[in-house]
């Protein structure tokens, strides 16, 4: 009896269990035939390309249109333009409406419409439920066609970009790929350069106008469609659409070469505030167009792709000095890509992950790698391929991404038999032609207090300085016509004043008026008492809720009277205070007799007058009457990133024949921080700087 | 009047009908240990999603041990008896060697005063031996290697507060392989290279935590929002925790949480449902039936005032604003959803527009209804990122001003409207990917009890008012129940 239950046991064991093979045992059946779909393309009358693929899964359609720009256009002293160009081309609005009014009629359709720009191409992109797609259509087309580029939507971009680029350096796993990128492309190239505060000040409306007409024609566009709808109707509907879009421009020139050389080298940048370091190590690699890219594709996987690559294996899982540790090929369509290997590791371990990363690379470079490695590296690109295909986006994207860049349309397959072709010879061939070592930059940000050896035991150690530079005082471009037509501007608004010489004549001025701040700057009321004596006497008496301020200079020294008492005048106050010396209306708008300085034509209705002490504004004319009716400045509060101040003028009164504004606007940064009422202006009362200077009697007890 | 009302139904006619077509192309079956299968057809391409749900998370990290949860999901990507080792008789007798000398390492530093540091050491120099002679043993990386050779991609693993996630997909014909591997490393996975991975796991935190000023600042909310409940610990946990993990600890975890009844698998693509099953039943019986593994029983107690913490850091501000409210499975759980996209949704959401656009005293600003997670009572979430030149304490006037809005005044039809079909729109746009389907299908049936909640609750979202959205605003962003977290730079001469 027993030995028949055992018996039953066992057999109902097994019944239960069924044997599980080993996973090199499995067999696997062919895979099912990949229906690759064939988009249509055609060309519409006004130029444009256009690629469409039916989808019927889901009742969506969706478009991504790309245009023949990019960042590399961008003019040295306007870097980011481009994509300021992109992003008000979106929130700037159209003809017809406000970017806002977009913003809430796309999302009341659960709609998108959305652009962008890239190193070497711009997109514009739009989503849409099948029942809405006519009205989302005509959107993208008005955003793509008739765009307004308003001035707020350009402030705030400004605005943006000022908070991007004060807080770069505050995610160190962000900093050694942007440096190494700037080292190995040169930082002074359009591969290389970051955008500064200073671009910042150079960039108008007028540049986005520019930008986006020289580029955003059809015939530079290529639009792919793709979704819920029958080809044939989406033709007409196109066709349609864009029939009145008929703008032309000469053909794009070319993207400007890559010029860099090599700048190999240990660079490092010190960040107190992390516990591990992180790094970036490249060299200028190669496009997808070369013969060696599978091999070189190959190569990077092995070393460096995936949880079972070299560097994973030995960094990670053996001597686990690391989370995040991965090389790349990254090769380019057009343009030399670059090879890089990137990671990060706790402080201590920083100089040993390096030293481990440069055995793996010469491994690389000196043996053949196994077979194994060569085979499992193949395979999976080569059994992951159908992953190419399993979207009809991914399809129309990349047919349109290799006729954007001259590509065969069969590249992909060309593509995997190059991979099926890859020797062991050809993997140490190409590591050893391209993995150089001599060549790379290794960059590495971190805290070196904590390191266990120092990074200088790898060689000579260049410091990365990560200050992130204030504008300069800028210049506009100065030759005789830019001299000539500022001095015309000067003499045109001294015309509209009252004319130069009734301006020459005033010698003092005493001025009453109520500020208001901005809610958002605090909501105070200060009332306000300014007196000026020729040529350099200031005094600003100020009543506020906490009591009276009072300031006073001659244009060197200065003091400040607080309630608490008083001081002599602080470095940045006075600074301040020489810059409204200089920005005084009356010896300003007679720049062109001072031979201290240069009035130069910055546009239409605009001079820029400045100093060789580094004084600088740029003053704006009412195109109609000629007064000067904005002052654009710079000025650094106390501590903080320098800002840019705007004042508007308005409510101009005459004032013993002298026209005076009697309002003024003042915003900071695109942000209204106050306003100004002048209640009075006095005009040579003949007061004299002595009276000024006087200090205020010490409060008695 | 007529075609308004038509308007308002028509979104959960169409919700119901494509719950009705979508239902056609999902089969859903258990195996009689418990284990759950979700299998959604999508016959476009020749590939398969697979989406691994466990219903485990940090929240279930014993005391001191915070961060295992994370752990063991290390672990189950080195390998099993057979897949991940050059002689496994051989290996196991090392790993079991090497927990014998740790406990005699623990064994002298639990002597605490009277422990012999030069014993210590010894016994530190005896385990790094120990290490390297299991080490020898070890294929490496071998599960990983099969993964990507056979063509899988998006290979992965993630652990949250409420639920641990593994997944990638397949070449359609690489099916088996799935099932096979799967169910080796939830049968019997082997804690090999342990005390490695552990340094792995450290680095992560590293990385995510200590050098990154917003990781450092979540972290500082959510230890002092919640005093009590586990959602106190980021899934990481804590350094001082993984530094002194040990594996009997990882094992036993894995032991009581991770059982065929407490894990939810979804596939999604071209795959034929009744072999899908044959392979489930064939691969996945073969897990013992186990009790569930038990809730967390704490309850976080109710909050008595505000609080504040302040984190020194010298990057750029950030504030973050967190109210409690209470968990998923609250009747109120649309209509703080609702709240939140019309607070933040968009370009419209009234944060956007009042910091970012108008004012320009934000780079970035928003809400999220549920953080950290849902499960239990969590956080009602605002985030700032300060403009440069403006302060933390205007943005969070500002804030407070909107918030007192959506608590004074109802928001209008229009606004109601847009959200409703925003939610509509987004449900559509998620049923395009494989890997999506699965991991959402598998989130709703763990967590709800049934994947088409996904769909059935566009129908709550339709009933929420504006009448609702005032009311959920008025009793949940309320000041005694708030705590605010902000970095600031750190004090002239104050550390660095």
């Amino acid at each position: 009896m027993k030995g028949l239950l055992l018996a039953i046991c066992f057999a109902s064991g097994v019944f239960a269990q069924q044997a599980v093979p080993s996973y090199k045992d499995l067999k696997y059946p062919p895979l099912r035939q990949v229906k690759i779909p064939e988009p249509a393309s055609f060309t519409l009358s006004n130029g444009m390309r256009v690629f469409l693929l039916e989808d019927h899964e889901l009742p969506l359609v969706h478009g991504l249109a790309m245009i023949h720009t990019g960042n590399l256009f961008d003019p040295p002293d306007k870097k980011g333009l481009s994509e300021f160009t992109a992003q008000v081309l979106r929130s700037g609005g159209t003809k017809s409406k406000t970017g806002d009014q977009i913003d809430e009629e796309l999302e009341n359709m659960a709609a998108s419409v959305e652009s962008a720009m890239d190193e070497t191409s711009a997109s514009m992109s739009f989503s849409a439920l099948k029942e809405n797609s006519d009205t989302v259509l005509s959107v993208f087309k008005d955003v793509l066609t008739a765009p307004e580029f308003r001035q707020d939507k350009l402030d705030l971009a400004i605005t943006q970009t000022r908070s991007a680029i004060a807080r770069r350096n505050d995610d160190a796993n962000a900093i050694p790929d942007r440096e190494m990128m700037r080292i190995v492309y040169g930082p002074t190239t359009p591969y290389g350069w970051q955008v500064e505060y200073e671009d910042l000040n150079h960039i108008h409306r007028e540049d986005l106008v520019q930008f986006y007409r020289r580029y955003y024609f059809p015939k530079n566009i290529m639009l792919a469609v793709y979704g819920d709808f029958k080809i044939p109707e989406m033709k007409e509907k196109l066709e349609k659409l864009f029939a009145d879009w008929t703008v032309q421009q000469p053909d794009v020139p070319k993207f400007p070469e890559v010029s860099a050389k090599p700048a190999p080298g240990i660079y490092f940048a010190e960040k107190a505030d992390v516990t591990q370091t992180f790094f970036a190590i490249g060299e200028l690699g190669g496009t997808l167009r070369e013969k060696d890219y599978a091999a070189l594709q190959v190569a990077a996987n092995i070393l460096g792709q995936g949880f079972s690559s070299r560097l994973m294996s030995q960094i990670r899982t053996k001597l686990g000095y690391a989370y995040d540790i991965s090389a790349q090929w990254a090769a380019n369509w057009d343009h030399p890509g670059t090879f890089r290997i990137g990671g990060s590791t706790k402080s201590q371990s920083t100089t040993e992950t390096l030293q481990a990363i440069r055995v793996e690379l010469d491994k690389m470079r000196s043996t053949e790698v196994t077979a194994r490695e060569l085979d499992e590296a193949k395979e999976g690109v080569l059994n992951s391929f159908v992953f190419f295909f399993d979207s009809p986006a991914k399809t129309l994207n990349r047919v349109m991404r290799y006729e954007y860049f001259g590509y065969p349309k069969d590249f992909l397959f060309q593509y995997q038999k190059a991979i099926s072709a890859v020797t062991r010879a050809d993997v140490l061939r190409v590591a050893k032609e391209r993995f150089l070592p001599e060549n790379l930059a290794i960059v590495a940000v971190g805290n070196p207090k904590e390191f266990g050896k120092p990074l200088s035991t790898l060689g000579k150690v260049n410091v990365i300085d990560l200050t992130i530079s204030e504008p300069k005082s800028e210049t506009v471009k100065s030759d005789a016509a830019s001299l000539e037509g500022g001095r015309a501007l000067l003499e045109r608004a001294q015309q509209a004043m009252g004319g130069a010489d009734k301006i020459a004549a005033v010698k003092d001025y005493s001025q009453s008026a109520d500020m208001t701040m901005d809610p958002s700057a605090g909501g105070m009321k200060i009332k306000q008492q300014n007196r000026w004596v020729a040529p350099s006497a200031f005094r600003q008496d100020q009543d506020l809720p906490i009591g009276k301020i009072i300031a006073y200079t001659d244009g060197k020294s200065g003091w400040l009277s607080l309630p608490q008492g008083v001081m002599p005048m602080p470095p940045p106050v006075l600074k301040q205070a020489q810059g409204e010396i200089f920005r005084e209306w009356f010896s300003l708008v007679l720049s062109d007799r001072d031979r201290s300085r240069t009035v130069n034509a910055a546009g239409p209705n605009a001079v820029e007058i400045s100093t060789a002490e580094g004084e600088r504004v740029r003053v704006e004319f009412d195109e109609r009457t000629g007064l000067p009716i904005r002052q654009i400045y710079k000025e650094t509060a106390m501590g903080g990133p320098p800002s840019e101040v705007k004042e508007t003028y308005s409510d101009w009164r005459e004032v013993d024949g002298i026209k005076l504004p009697f309002k003024v606007l003042i915003e900071q940064n695109g942000k209204k921080s106050g306003e100004a009422a002048v209640s009075e202006i006095k005009l040579n009362t003949g007061i004299k700087a002595e009276e000024l200077s006087k200090r205020p009697e010490p409060a008695k007890k | 009047m007529r075609v308004r009302l038509l308007a308002l139904l028509l979104p959960s006619l169409l919700c119901a009908q494509s719950l009705q077509d979508f239902e056609k192309k999902v089969t859903e079956f258990t195996l009689s240990n418990g284990m759950r299968f979700l299998i959604i057809e999508r016959h476009e391409a020749p590939v398969v999603s697979f989406h691994t749900y466990a219903n485990v998370g940090s929240v279930d990290d014993p005391s001191g041990e915070s961060g295992i949860a994370h752990m063991f999901e290390h672990m189950a990507f080195k390998g099993t008896p057979t897949i991940g080792t050059k002689n496994w008789p051989k290996e196991k007798a090392a790993l079991d060697h090497i927990e014998a000398v740790y406990d005699k390492l623990d064994a002298e530093k639990r002597k605490s005063f009277r422990s012999d540091p030069k014993k210590i050491e010894a016994i530190g120099a005896e385990l790094k031996d120990a290490i390297a002679t299991a080490d020898s043993f070890v294929e490496e990386n071998e599960y990983d290697r099969i993964v990507e050779s056979n063509g899988g991609v998006g290979m992965n693993a993630g652990t949250g507060e409420d639920s641990t996630n593994y997944y990638y997909s397949f070449p359609q014909n690489r099916m088996e392989l799935w099932f096979l591997l799967e169910s080796e490393r939830f049968l019997h996975p082997v804690f090999r290279e342990f005390y490695k991975e552990r340094d792995v796991v450290r680095e992560e935190r590293r990385m995510r935590v200590e050098s990154s000023p917003q990781g450092k600042l979540v972290e500082a909310l959510l230890a002092t929002a919640f005093e009590a409940h586990p959602y106190r610990v980021m899934p990481g946990g804590w350094a001082s925790d993984i530094d002194n993990f040990r594996m009997p600890e990882a094992e036993l975890f894995y032991k009581k949480y991770y059982t065929p009844g407490n894990i939810t698998i979804g596939i999604a693509g071209d795959v034929n449902p009744a072999e899908a099953k044959r392979l489930a039943e064939k691969y996945f019986a073969r897990l013992p039936k186990a009790p569930l593994p038990p809730v967390v029983r704490t309850v976080e107690p109710k909050q008595e005032g505000e609080k504040r913490v302040a984190v020194e850091t010298p990057a750029q501000p950030f504030l973050a604003i967190g109210y409690k409210r209470p968990s998923q499975y609250s009747s109120d759980n649309a209509a703080l959803d609702v709240l939140s996209d019309i607070l933040s949704g968009g370009r419209t959401g009234l944060i956007y527009k009042e910091l970012v656009r108008d004012k320009k005293i934000a780079l970035g600003a928003g809400s999220q209804d549920t953080f950290p997670s849902g499960k239990y009572p969590s956080l009602f979430l605002f985030f700032v990122i300060p403009s440069s030149g403006h302060s933390i304490e205007e943005n969070e006037k500002a804030l407070y001003a909107i918030i007192e809005h959506v608590k004074k005044d109802k928001v209008d039809d229009a606004t109601i409207a847009r959200v409703r079909m925003k939610l509509r729109a987004a449900l559509i746009r998620k049923l395009d990917s494989n890997s999506g389907l699965a991991s959402e299908l598998c989130a709703y049936s763990v967590n709800f009890g049934d994947w088409r909640k996904l769909f059935t609750e566009l129908e709550e979202f339709n009933k929420v008012t504006s009448d609702d959205v005032l009311r959920v605003a008025k009793t949940y962003l309320i000041e005694n129940t708030r705590t605010i977290a902000y970095t600031q730079a750190p004090a002239e001469g104050g550390a660095k």
